[in-house]
Formats: structure tokens, sequence, C-alpha cells
């Protein structure tokens, strides 16, 4: 992904040799001068990425294979790998399963709605267009907390699904504080940010290719199998990274409509660093994440240009 | 039959744009519900708005939240805006890297990155509140931000500064009445969007905030862990109002400081990586 960036058109030689030339200032002097600012332009990002971003994550990974005594606080380090066998053998690898599970399912679920909703959208006029889009991110402007909270009453027993629900269907519809609330709630969150990608990938085809397809007697499903998905391939899978890679480590919503029965592994990782304070357990819980997640994107970019090149 | 305007894909896209209303106008509707238990219409009220209005903790948290968002959307655009210009001339592989830590501070789960922060800060003594707040929102603030500009910069054709050195401009004003004003309108839209982000962080400020300061959206999120009410409603309708204005205004100013075609979309694609 960052391939495209890296060979943008915007990388320039640095002496311009015109105001070379007319300032007459030796070219080593130049070179020298641009390399100081250089050096200060890269200052800050350089070093508040690294201070506040890379150490922090290296630091974690050390103190994962430390062991902490529990009674006196004493951190020892033996490098030892106790900590992950303790995560493997117990429960929590349950809730890490659980947060792959959920991870996936809602990556999923936003493909589904996500995609057909980006093509009808790049489907229709451009003044519509804009209507539409500001319709599927303008709730993702406002404040996360309170929509997320907005479906604890949308979703408890005896709210308006469940009495939809019985309405039509005769059944009641109890999901608050399980898997399928916490699956609601990531989906409707994340949607946005798989709508937008795909969008971007099918905005820019020609549509004259799927009246083509129409005229050569192509079915709409046929259409939207053989046409529209693969040319919605490259913003399908940068949704899916932008999507699947936060939500496994979603914290707040599992917090909110999981109703603290139901959590997922970043639960796990608050409660380990605020509340256990068993630093070592829980950086061993959060590198194991971090781990499973570096794994899930090198496949995906590993997939992403044998996909591309069919 | 033409698939654009096949009744299936019509009638989902309305029903997935309706699942992304719904929770909002029923936030909106509860904000004037008499009803407490926000089960059923129990006639319309003022009441939720007044209470959260003389709520000493709301409005405390308000002003943290102000302060942590300005200080953290100032920060992160002076780490981006200088981190862009030296991407902008820097060699490929030392740009790879850059672009491999803008992006892993974008998709690392915010849990991971924040604990990894709140351990660094704990075992250095550096001390937990405001100052720490913003010191972490900027990490991943300064990332979006760097996306936007530098896609407005992608655009920036280098024989424009060219032209004006060669008319005999310095460097100095050549960057303050070329580069940086074809910058300002990326400037601007990645500050509202990055105030916006810290506005409503939740994961970075509750372990960064220690036990003293708690920015609005730490507040909300004790009273919906603790005790259910219908001011968070009203709450919630006054904040979304704020944010949706703030972010109207970006894109309005994307819009009208010109070159917004190339801009906008060049920073949706470069954010999703095409």
């Amino acid at each position: 992904m960052d391939d495209d960036l890296a060979g943008g058109e915007g990388s320039i030689v640095v002496a311009e040799p015109a105001s070379a030339s007319r300032v007459r200032i030796p070219d080593r002097l130049i070179a020298r001068r641009h390399r100081i600012l250089a050096g200060l332009l890269v200052a800050p990002t350089a070093g508040w990425t690294l201070v506040f971003f890379v150490a922090p994550l290296i630091l974690i990974t050390v103190f994962s294979f430390a062991s902490e005594n529990l009674v006196t606080f004493n951190v020892s380090f033996g490098w030892t790998a106790s900590n992950y066998g303790a995560f493997g053998g117990s429960l929590y690898l349950w809730t890490l399963l659980r947060s792959v599970g959920l991870s996936l399912g809602t990556t999923l679920g936003c493909a589904v709605l996500g995609l057909p909703l980006a093509y009808f959208i790049t489907r229709q006029r451009p003044g519509v267009q804009r209507i539409l889009l500001a319709c599927v991110i303008v709730p993702f402007w406002t404040s996360f907390l309170v929509r997320t909270y907005s479906w604890v009453n949308l979703l408890q027993s005896g709210g308006p699904l469940d009495r939809l629900a019985q309405g039509l269907t005769g059944h009641r519809f109890e999901v608050l504080y399980t898997p399928t609330s916490i699956a609601i709630g990531i989906v409707y969150s994340y949607l946005p940010l798989m709508v937008l990608p795909i969008y971007v990938a099918l905005e820019r085809v020609n549509p004259d290719l799927y009246d083509v397809a129409a005229d050569l007697g192509a079915r709409p499903w046929r259409q939207f199998r053989r046409v529209v998905l693969p040319l919605a391939r490259p913003g399908l899978i940068a949704g899916i990274i932008i999507v699947g890679v936060p939500a496994m480590g979603e914290y707040v919503i599992p917090e909110i409509l999981g109703g603290g029965k139901t959590l997922m592994i970043g639960n796990i990782i608050v409660s380990e660093f605020l509340d256990v304070g068993n630093y070592p357990f829980g950086s061993a819980l959060a590198v194991s994440l971090m781990t499973i997640l570096m794994i899930m994107l090198f496949a995906l970019r590993r997939v992403q240009p044998a996909l591309e090149a069919r | 039959m033409s698939f654009r305007r096949h009744p299936v894909a019509g009638a989902l896209a309305l029903v997935v744009i309706g699942y992304l209303w719904i929770p909002i106008l029923a936030v909106a509707v509860n904000s004037f519900n008499r009803s407490s238990l926000m089960v059923r219409w129990g006639g319309s009220t003022a009441h939720w708005y007044s209470l959260a209005f003389h709520d000493h903790n709301v409005r405390a948290g308000l002003v943290t939240t102000l302060e942590i968002a300005i200080g953290s959307t100032l920060l992160s655009l002076v780490i981006a805006v200088s981190g862009s210009l030296w991407w902008r001339r820097a060699s490929p592989r030392a740009r790879a890297v850059y672009d491999a830590l803008v992006y892993a501070r974008i998709v690392l789960p915010e849990v991971v990155f924040a604990t990894a922060l709140f351990f660094l800060f704990l075992k250095s003594h550096f001390p937990l509140g405001i100052v720490a707040i913003i010191i972490g929102h900027s990490v991943w603030n300064s990332a979006y931000a760097a996306v936007i500009i530098q896609a407005r910069l992608i655009g920036l054709d280098p024989a424009v500064e060219e032209a004006a050195s060669d008319l005999g401009a310095t460097p100095w004003r050549v960057f303050r009445r070329v580069t940086f004003a074809a910058l300002l309108p990326a400037i601007i839209a990645s500050g509202l969007l990055t105030f916006t982000f810290s506005f409503d962080d939740v994961v970075t400020s509750y372990f960064l905030g220690g036990n003293s300061s708690s920015p609005l959206p730490i507040v909300l999120f004790g009273m919906i862990r603790f005790r259910i009410t219908p001011e968070i409603n009203a709450i919630g309708v006054m904040v979304m109002l704020f944010t949706v204005t703030l972010m109207c205004a970006a894109v309005a100013v994307f819009a009208i400081m010109g070159g917004a075609r190339r801009g906008r979309r060049g920073a949706f694609a470069e954010f999703y990586g095409q």
C-alpha cells in the first residue's frame, strides 16, 4: 500500500539549479543547508514517533518476557515465556478466539452491507452522490460513545427493536449484553470506514463498463459478481484492513454493549493494566494481539497483489 | 434490466443508511423523553438539557476536553506539516519507513498503543493528566494529519515553486507564499479533523488521564457504565451538534479554498492507500 506513496510524483531533486546559479552559492554549501533543513523538519515527527510510539511498544514487548512477583510487585527479567504460557492455558484464550471471531464476522458484515451501498452511491448523479456520502460520513463524525450507548436503548428487552420483532414475527429479540449486540455495535461503528474506500475504488470506474456487461447479456447478479466485485477489490481490501484490525482490539463497544459479561481481548488487557496491575501478563496479552494483527496484515498484503494481478 | 436502478441494491442502500441514522435519531428523541426508562415515549421535556447544563462534572469535563483537543491539534499539525515537508524530498527508503510508521499509528488498536504509552509514563514517572493525554492524542492525530497534508503536497506541482524562485523570491518567501499557501486548506481541514478525534476519544484518555483530569468522554463513559440516565442523550445531542458543525466547517474550507476536487479525493485515496 505504501509503495504508491513511496514512488509518488512529489519527489524532486534537492537543489534547484536555477536558483543556485542566480545566487552563486557553491553547490556544496547548498547541499549542506538542505541537509540541515531536512534534519530540522524530520526531527519533530521522528522524535515524537520514536519516543512515544516505538519505545512504548518495545517496552511492553520486553516486559512481556519478564515476571512479576504478585506479592512484592518486584519485576524480574529472566526472559521467561511463562506469561505467554499462562495466557495459552487459560480462559483468556477463549476471549482471544472470541475477539478473532467477532473481528472476522464484523468485517464480513461491513463488507456485505458496505459494498452494495458504495456501488449504489457511485451509480447516482453527482449531486445525489454527495448527499448519500454525507449520510454515510456524518454519523461517523458524531460522538462515538453516545451512538454506541444509543444501541443499549434500542436493543434492551421491551425496547423498540424487541417490540418490532415481536410484532412482526412473534418472537422476542433479546440480544443486549451478548456477542450479537457487540457485533451490531461494531458493524455500526466501522461501516463508514468500509464504504468510503470501496466508493473511492468504484468511483473511478467508467460507467459504460456496466452497460457493456448488460448489453452483452449479463444478468444483474452476474454483472455484480464479474464486473463490480473485481473492480471494488482494492477498496474492499483497504476496508478490510481498516475495519478488521482496530475492531479486534475494540474496548469501548464490548464494555458498553457486552455489559461486562461478554468481553473481548481489549477489555482483558485494560483490566490487567488498570485493575489487576499485572503488567508483564498484560503486556504479553497486548503483544500477542499485536503479533496476530501483524500476521493478518502481512497475509493481506501478500494476497492483494496476487488478486490485483488476476 | 439495468443494475443501476436495481430495486435490491436500492432497498439495501436505504436499509443501511437507516441503520446508520436510527441510533442518532433515537438519541435525539430520547433527549426530550420525559420517561427516564427510555423504552416508551412519556411526553416531552427539556429537563435533561437543564440537568446537563448544570452538571458540574460535565462542565469541567468540557473545559478539559477543549484544552486537550486544542493542545493535541496544534502539536499534531506541527509534527505533520514539518514531517510532510521532509517526506517530499526524502529518499524512497526513508519515505517507506516514514509511511510505515504513519500507517502503523493509524491501524494499531488504540488499546495496545494506550497501554504501552501508559506503561512508559508509569516507568519513567511522567505524571498522568492533561499533558500526558495531549501527548497520547498527538501520536495518532499527527498520523491522520500527515495523510491529508501529504495528499495535498502530492498535488502541488514543484514547477510552481521553481517559477516563484526564478522570479526572484527568497526561499522563505517561496515557502510562505507558495508552499504554505497551497497547504493551508489541508492544514485547516486536518486541524478540524484531529480536533474532533481528540474531542471524541475514550481509550487513550482513559489510560493517560490518571485520577485528576477527566475529559468529557470519560465523564460520559462513567455515566454510561454506572448509572443510566437520559441526561446522556441531552449531552450527546449537544456534543453531536458541535462536532458536526466543526466537520462541516472542515469540508467547507476544503471545498471553498480551491483545488478541492483533487485534494479531497486525494485525501480519501491516500488514506485508504490506493
